[in-house]
């Protein structure tokens, strides 16, 4: 570590402390101010001065850095914007109310002390150019917010004690949230009002190396998370920690895929889940009070698409010969759409999914996959993106973030 | 300020003020009553201006910053701060990280608030050099020499973090810059 990184992580660890103004500051303020008025014309001098920084400041902030432009995605409002000779992506690419916001390539990372970890490396939609472009490689973890105005980004190694709001118009934080306990996914509500961040205390991204373990055992998973934050994205308030009993395994050799389980938020943005490694979800209330899986979602299985925006249909994931499409409210199914994965519903009827065109491989090629859109009750599926390369979680690979636009 | 611009300012204050003192005490030094009294005046000053500010919670950070740093805050009495003893020696490991942050801390608090406010700006709030030297009113030279001389003080307030590695060596550094030409989304 060098000293400009040990004054960041000193300065980060400070404010995260518990600092809780003066519940009367508001009536101090307007009496000090009511103050100073009466006292103004024994103090001209200094009031003055005062005013002639404050007058500065304000145009500083009033423009401060110039940036006056519509967001791209609002000025690419066809219904579909297809590029399938682009893998990975490089221009916006949409279709109906959603858009890929981004996408993220991971690659692990075998340390010295072996352990590895798990790193993902963003690309996210320029709105000023309407590109893809790489983000600032110390954006461990980002989630887009529907409207794809701002992100919401963790700093590495994760967790991180602040959350950051990434304007992605100038590519800039616009404000930094501190948590007291330290997050590793961040994730906004679907009206893009509220973030849910679930808490770890250790990396879930890191596959651990037990000194005492048989040599022969590589790193393993571990079950670091306890708990959650719901947070207010437009003041940057952040709630009372919810903590959450340990899902699995509370120590080592946990199975596969129980390192991360982060809190996601229900279609209608009142309830949370976790996905567990069994494909099964818990469901919680945002105070952290576990609740039954909501009528609506029972049928969602495990796929990201989940309930249609109408709450008619849930999309499940498939194999290669397409993925189900069952009524939301009785399970039974009612197409059969192409694609293996349903990662976003574009509307009412058609989903984006990862898939292989039917027209080129049949649909069946379980390794060669590329962004579709595809509509219930229609074998058709529009190209969005070109074929992507490398084999699932393989370097190179690239997995699309799909948000409504 | 009337009676609703008097509601709003309420609960903007009471929403962002605890984001805000934190702040602060950053810029302090860890000097909680300081903190408490630059956000009171910072407030103020957002209280006269309220009609005429889009982003007050942007207003009274600049505030904040400027009256840091500006001369006739040096005028102001120093408060002395209590900072907790230097453990006598860093070991390995997590300890030893933990306990060079508590060094670091009591470091930081012996800066001149202005050399403070600078490594806040460039430290906690990611500011590219040209933008700190926007909000402070200065030039982009100023904030290099002032984040390179508050740097080498660091390392002589607390001869301990010598042993770590100076942060001119490390060329990376400027890459954190949230600048829209590096990081642009």
């Amino acid at each position: 570590m060098n000293v400009d990184q040990l004054v960041r992580r000193t300065l980060q660890e400070q404010a995260a402390e518990h600092v809780r103004a003066p519940g009367d500051l508001a009536d101090r303020v307007l009496r000090t101010r009511r103050h100073r008025r009466t006292a103004r014309g024994l103090a001209g001098g200094a009031v003055a001065v005062a005013a002639v920084v404050a007058t500065a400041v304000t145009v500083t902030v009033s423009d401060p850095r110039g940036v006056q432009a519509t967001p791209a995605s609002e000025t690419r409002t066809a219904d579909v914007e297809a590029h399938p000779d682009q893998s990975p992506p490089r221009e916006l690419i949409a279709a109906g109310n959603a858009a890929v916001s981004g996408f993220y390539t991971g690659r692990t990372v075998k340390e010295d002390d072996g352990d590895e970890l798990f790193l993902r490396r963003y690309h996210l939609l320029d709105q000023k150019t309407g590109g893809y472009a790489p983000a600032d490689e110390k954006w461990a973890w980002v989630d887009v917010a529907p409207g794809l105005r701002t992100a919401a980004v963790l700093e590495g190694e994760l967790p991180a004690s602040r959350i950051g709001l990434l304007d992605l118009m100038t590519g800039r934080v616009t404000r930094w949230i501190t948590v007291e306990r330290p997050v590793a996914a961040v994730t906004w509500s679907p009206d893009g009002r509220r973030l849910v961040a679930t808490a770890y205390s250790r990396n879930p991204d890191r596959l651990i190396d037990r000194p005492d373990d048989h040599p022969a055992n590589g790193p393993r998973q571990h079950s670091s998370r306890t708990g959650f934050y719901v947070i207010d994205a437009a003041t940057g308030d952040v709630g009372p920690f919810r903590a959450l009993p340990r899902s699995e395994p509370d120590t080592w050799g946990a199975p596969l895929g129980v390192s991360r389980t982060d809190l996601v938020w229900g279609r209608d943005g009142t309830v949370l889940y976790a996905e567990k490694s069994d494909g099964t979800r818990d469901w919680y209330t945002p105070d952290g009070e576990k609740t039954r899986t909501p009528a609506g979602e029972r049928y969602a299985g495990a796929s990201r698409a989940g309930l249609s925006p109408d709450g008619a249909y849930a999309a499940a994931d498939g194999d290669v010969n397409g993925s189900p499409v069952v009524d939301a409210r009785t399970g039974k199914k009612v197409a059969t759409v192409p694609g293996m994965q349903p990662l976003a519903w574009a509307d009412g009827k058609r989903l984006i999914a990862l898939g292989c065109d039917p027209k080129k491989c049949g649909g069946r090629n379980e390794f060669r996959t590329q962004l579709l859109l595809v509509t219930v009750g229609s074998g058709k599926a529009v190209p969005l993106s070109g074929f992507r390369k490398g084999a699932e979680g393989g370097a190179g690979r690239w997995v699309p973030m799909v948000t409504g636009r | 300020m009337d009676a609703e611009s008097q509601e709003r300012f309420r609960e903007f204050v009471e929403s962002r003020s605890s984001a805000l003192l934190r702040t602060a005490v950053l810029l302090c030094g860890g000097d909680r009553h300081a903190a408490e009294d630059q956000l009171q005046n910072a407030l103020v000053k957002v209280a006269d201006r309220w009609r005429g500010i889009d982003d007050p919670e942007a207003y009274a950070r600049q505030v904040l910053y400027r009256q840091q740093i500006s001369r006739w805050r040096l005028k102001w009495p120093r408060r002395e701060v209590a900072v907790a003893e230097p453990p006598e020696r860093a070991s390995d490991g997590e300890q030893g990280a933990a306990e060079l942050r508590v060094l670091m801390r009591g470091a930081l608090a012996r800066l001149t608030p202005r050399q403070r406010t600078v490594l806040v700006l460039r430290y906690f709030e990611d500011l590219p050099e040209a933008d700190v030297a926007r909000v402070l009113g200065c030039s982009v030279g100023t904030v290099r020499s002032t984040t390179h001389r508050s740097l080498a003080r660091l390392r002589r307030l607390a001869p301990e973090l010598a042993a770590l590695a100076p942060a001119a060596a490390r060329p990376a550094a400027p890459s954190r810059d949230i600048s829209p030409v590096e990081v642009r989304p």
